[in-house]
């Protein structure tokens, strides 16, 4: 079953630009995709559509069924968003009021808010900085608060903007394993980012973005050798003809 | 990595830290307004009364002194202002000027006030999360019609999450500039326009990300808000606050 399907989808910013150019893609629940291609070729403008912060110059995007357009709060519930600067998605004062955030915001009962809050926190092992100021945690603890944030919505889709972009290794390492363990739990995960080294061992689906459209869709071992042709840089395994190993391992 | 701001919240288990906040925020009014109405005696008492508060909730005198010693060195310029400036019996005389005993007892007294309030002011902030604070500005403001209560308690919890991102993007901003000899400019306009461009630009650019990144989370005005609720204890501390800012300011 598709949960998102997005068809002829066309992005013109109020400056005249060209965003998205007739974009066709559709993903399967459970699915892992990352989305790579060279920076403003429309991967973040593409993943902004999902969740109805974008909407469509023409065509359309839906998500389990249902137009982003006709009910974007609904959209926003099923795709929770991780973006590429974890400093602008903390907007509260302590790790705990900030992973709150989302369900106050769906004005759930207070009960259910504190179980939501309690189980990401856990899930993204950050219980013991839960009353911690946000701007004395470390890069990769900022980004784990950002995704246990989008976590207590609880969407059942998981778009990564760029997730790996100013962090050291060990932070690298850590949001690596919270995605892939998101995607062991059965969430589909789409991940954008112009590093394929990191990810790419993990994805079961490729999609290279070129100047708003989608120049590659397919499984990475097929389409992976001729990334460098769209300003992505050719992973290590592939150019030395090694097996696709995990990034961490 | 951002330092703490001498403003924030720190953790404990006080009876200032259980009061309820709309009832901590009534007892800032109250002593605050004692302070303006006491004798130096009776402002002495309610020094007394916050330093306690201050102590009781954990914060060492040590931590105070180093956090507010910019105010007080401020304190101590509007102390010597008003003594100098004032007329009445001279003490002494510093190359013509003279210093007044009627001045020097009324900037004390000026000072000691404005200090009564910023320790109350800390006491109250070190001592309430700031959900607890948001929820009593709602509860204030729902009285007020077309005053939206969710909208400037988001406002101010945005505020008070973002000065420390400032501060350490002013001291970026600040250092990269002194790293290509800002210094050797010395036109102060011309370093604080070149200061304060970049500056701005990138605190909107955030403002911008951080609304696109609230919107992305679904948020509105009709929200699941912090329940504050009074108990025993926010009445009875209550009741003998006044009891004694009413004393002190009848009787000192």
């Amino acid at each position: 079953m598709n949960i998102i399907e997005i068809n002829k989808l066309s992005h013109r910013f109020s400056n005249g630009l060209l965003g998205l150019d007739g974009i066709d893609l559709s993903v399967k629940k459970g699915e892992f995709v990352v989305i790579a291609g060279r920076n403003g070729s429309g991967k973040t403008t593409l993943l902004r559509h999902l969740n109805a912060l974008l909407f469509p110059t023409s065509g359309t995007v839906r998500i389990n069924g249902v137009s982003v357009q006709d009910d974007p709060v609904r959209a926003r519930r099923i795709v929770g968003m991780v973006f590429q600067d974890s400093d602008s998605q903390i907007v509260c004062e302590t790790v705990r009021e900030d992973v709150a955030f989302g369900p106050e915001n769906l004005c759930l009962e207070r009960d259910e808010i504190e179980k939501r809050t309690s189980e990401a926190l856990n899930v993204t092992g950050l219980s013991g900085l839960a009353d911690a100021a946000p701007h004395i945690l470390s890069g990769g603890e900022k980004r784990r608060l950002a995704i246990a944030g989008v976590l207590a919505m609880m969407p059942e889709v998981l778009v990564f903007d760029e997730p790996f972009s100013n962090l050291d290794y060990p932070g690298t390492r850590d949001v690596l394993l919270q995605i892939t363990g998101l995607h062991r739990a059965g969430r589909t995960i789409l991940v954008t980012t112009h590093d394929l080294e990191k990810i790419i061992a993990h994805a079961g689906r490729l999609l290279i973005m070129e100047k708003g459209k989608i120049a590659r869709d397919g499984v990475p071992e097929k389409i992976i050798s001729g990334v460098e042709t769209f300003g992505v840089r050719e992973p290590y395994f592939s150019r030395m003809g090694l097996e696709r190993a995990s990034w961490p391992s | 990595m951002a330092e703490l701001t001498a403003f924030s919240y720190r953790t404990g288990f006080s009876i200032v830290h259980s009061l309820d906040a709309r009832f901590k925020l009534l007892l800032l009014v109250i002593i605050g307004a004692s302070g303006l109405k006491a004798s130096p005696a009776g402002l002495l008492l309610l020094f007394v009364l916050v330093l306690s508060g201050l102590i009781h909730a954990g914060i060492r005198l040590q931590d105070l002194f180093e956090e507010l010693r910019f105010f007080l060195c401020f304190l101590l310029f509007v102390i010597a202002i008003r003594a100098f400036s004032a007329d009445g019996t001279g003490l002494i005389e510093v190359y013509g000027i003279s210093l007044s005993a009627g001045g020097l007892k009324e900037g004390l007294l000026v000072c000691l006030r404005l200090l009564l309030i910023a320790l109350s002011g800390l006491l109250f902030v070190a001592t309430t999360r700031m959900l607890e604070i948001k929820a009593a500005i709602e509860w204030i403001l729902k009285p007020f019609p077309f005053v939206s209560g969710s909208r400037i308690s988001t406002m101010t919890g945005l505020m008070m999450r973002f000065i420390p991102v400032i501060l350490e993007q002013a001291k970026e901003t600040s250092d990269a500039q002194k790293a290509r000899c800002i210094e050797n400019r010395k036109n102060p306009l011309y370093r604080m326009v070149k200061f304060a461009i970049p500056l701005l630009g990138r605190t909107f650019d955030n403002a911008g990300r951080i609304a696109i990144a609230m919107e992305a989370r679904c948020y509105s005005d009709i929200r699941t808000g912090y329940k504050l609720s009074s108990k025993k204890n926010d009445w009875m501390v209550l009741f003998v606050v006044i009891l004694i800012c009413m004393a002190i300011v009848a009787y000192l």
